[in-house]
């Protein structure tokens, strides 16, 4: 139960696990890229099966411009300002990675339907912190950072964008970017002063799509790296190399205790787990290493592409994409030392296992996941980035993306995609719209961090 | 002012008058064009049209390889015109501008100009 005493979020996890189950979902939906001249939205879903609009569309919020390509999206508050009583769960940060607007949407005062509060152009942003392409946002327990991909000219490494509580523009958090060559998502696990990010390219290399030579020329990542969290600056950097090419989402244990973390090798097809020895000193290992496939049109097998990853909020299971395979993989990770495949579900993709689910043509593969707080219930959407759809998935254009939920099965691993459940974003009022990141009202597996 | 004439051939031939110093994003559509853009800076390519006829100068992109820029695109939001010019614009003009990187490679010569082997040089 919620201590209704205190702050937004829960006392711990296993406080979190006990939540209500979520009613509502706010899940961004693009044309940036579509030919669809028309701005990106966040959706709010439907996802209480007692409602006559179970897995519908029920409000939409266009932002103000064309082109923003809204992505990632983080709390403005979370389980980390849980002791603060004047603190709340209500605004819903939304970055546009091309134009670096940042939205601060209202989804506290009518959860159907959000509105926007503020926008922090990308402009104002690139004139004071010479700073572009945000990515990923986590609020530090009152102010907010966000991980912005490039300077004001998408050159790498860029750096941190702070925010005050209000949305004021605090500066750059980071006090050094040290040696590190490319940015992209983080986490920080402050009971050991550490925070661990991780590289994708400079805005001008992914942006524009995915040109694979560029990997062997060294314009996309293979580090991550280990900062002090209290100084804001970086202290030792794990060069993974082939094990680790385009290392994105970073997700430590949900237990604060704990330093164990992992980040998917999207390239790699690749987990890759870290935690601190007993000697006090960080280790990694690849405990995952998904197989390229062959396709029978293609001259090289296909990788994973490992898109995403996270873990159930008791830490027991890893879940991860991969986008071009089109499959999504449960393992039990207990031992984090050894993961055990314990759950997988085919749902488009490039090998053709699932071209149809629901009825419904799946274009592009699982790609963000969002996990219920009691860990039974994904919703995966199939849209990566726009120009990387339209290399891969070019029908993607004309069929939209679409949204699907998998039942997993908490005691003794397993997942099945749930029969019920299917969002069309082929079928949007303003035409087909390809959906990404997910979040839930009342937090959700990567929203949250106790501090 | 100097000024040279814009014919958007997929727009009906429509033809608008832009000042040479101005990117050709922020003069077409201070005339009223709907097009698609998103970083302003040369790097997304989400503005990008194809030139059938003349020259712009787009020293600032960084979005294009260079089989994209031999394929005839440009970068509307950092491009400005050097001569009279007849564009396609908008995602239409798009069908050479993405490709599958495990099929379809690119040559050496091929890629973004800070990494590319001058096609000489290449064997």
């Amino acid at each position: 139960m919620t201590n209704h005493c205190c702050g937004p979020g829960y006392a711990s996890p296993a406080e979190a696990m006990t939540a209500p189950r979520e009613k509502l979902l706010y899940t961004i939906a693009i044309y940036t890229g579509t030919g669809i001249q028309k701005p990106d939205y966040l959706c709010t879903i439907d996802v209480d099966p007692e409602s006559s609009t179970y897995s519908q569309v029920i409000s939409r919020l266009q932002m103000p411009g064309i082109g923003d390509e809204l992505h990632h999206s983080g709390w403005n508050a979370c389980s980390s300002c849980h002791g603060d009583a004047s603190m709340e769960r209500k605004y819903l940060i939304v970055p546009g990675v091309r134009s670096s607007n940042l939205h601060i949407v209202d989804c506290g005062t009518d959860p159907r339907n959000p509105t926007l509060f503020k926008v922090i152009s990308g402009a104002d942003i690139k004139t004071r912190t010479n700073l572009s392409a945000p990515h990923t946002v986590h609020c530090l327990g009152s102010d907010i950072i966000v991980s912005m991909l490039g300077d004001a000219q998408g050159n790498a490494p860029g750096g941190y964008l702070q925010l005050s509580k209000e949305f004021e523009i605090v500066g750059r958090w980071e006090n050094s970017m040290g040696g590190i060559k490319f940015g992209y998502d983080f986490w920080y696990q402050p009971r050991h002063n550490v925070m661990v990010s991780s590289e994708w390219a400079a805005p001008n290399t992914f942006m524009p799509g995915f040109d694979l030579e560029e990997v062997g020329h060294l314009k996309y990542g293979r580090e991550i790296h280990f900062w002090d969290f209290e100084k804001k600056e970086p202290k030792q950097t794990f060069y993974l190399g082939e094990d680790g090419l385009i290392p994105l989402e970073v997700r430590f244990h949900h237990n604060p205790d704990s330093s164990h973390g992992f980040v998917g090798a999207a390239l790699s097809a690749n987990i890759i787990h870290w935690w601190k020895d007993a000697a006090g000193a960080w280790q990694w290992e690849k405990i995952i290493d998904v197989d390229n496939e062959p396709h029978p049109e293609w001259p090289i097998p296909i990788p994973g592409v490992i898109s995403v990853i996270l873990l159930s909020m008791d830490d027991r299971y890893l879940y991860l994409c991969n986008w071009l395979h089109g499959d999504i993989r449960q393992y039990d990770i207990s031992d984090p030392h050894n993961a055990k495949l314990t759950g997988q579900v085919w749902m488009g993709g490039l090998l053709g296992r699932a071209p149809e689910v629901n009825g419904v043509k799946v274009t592009g593969g699982p790609q963000m996941i969002q996990l219920s707080l009691d860990g039974k219930r994904l919703y995966v959407t199939t849209s990566l980035f726009s120009t990387w759809d339209n290399q891969f998935y070019p029908e993607i254009r004309t069929n939209g993306g679409c949204m699907l939920m998998v039942n997993c099965d908490t005691e003794n691993g397993g997942m099945e995609i749930d029969p019920r459940f299917v969002v069309d974003f082929g079928k949007e009022p303003n035409g087909p719209s390809r959906c990404h990141e997910t979040r839930y009202p009342g937090g959700d597996c990567t929203s949250d961090i106790w501090v | 002012m100097t000024s040279f004439t814009i014919t958007l051939a997929n727009q009906g031939g429509a033809a608008f008058d832009v000042d040479h110093r101005k990117p050709l994003l922020q003069s077409l559509r201070e005339q009223g064009v709907d097009l698609p853009y998103g970083c302003q800076y040369g790097g997304c390519i989400s503005c990008a049209a194809k030139i059938i006829s003349g020259k712009v100068n787009q020293q600032a992109q960084r979005a294009l390889n260079n089989r994209q820029i031999n394929n005839g695109y440009i970068i509307l939001c950092v491009a400005r015109p050097l001569s009279d010019c007849t564009l396609e614009v908008g995602v239409e003009s798009h069908d050479k501008l993405y490709r599958n990187p495990f099929l379809d490679p690119l040559a050496a010569h091929e890629l973004k100009a800070d990494i590319a082997t001058p096609l000489d040089e290449e064997k």
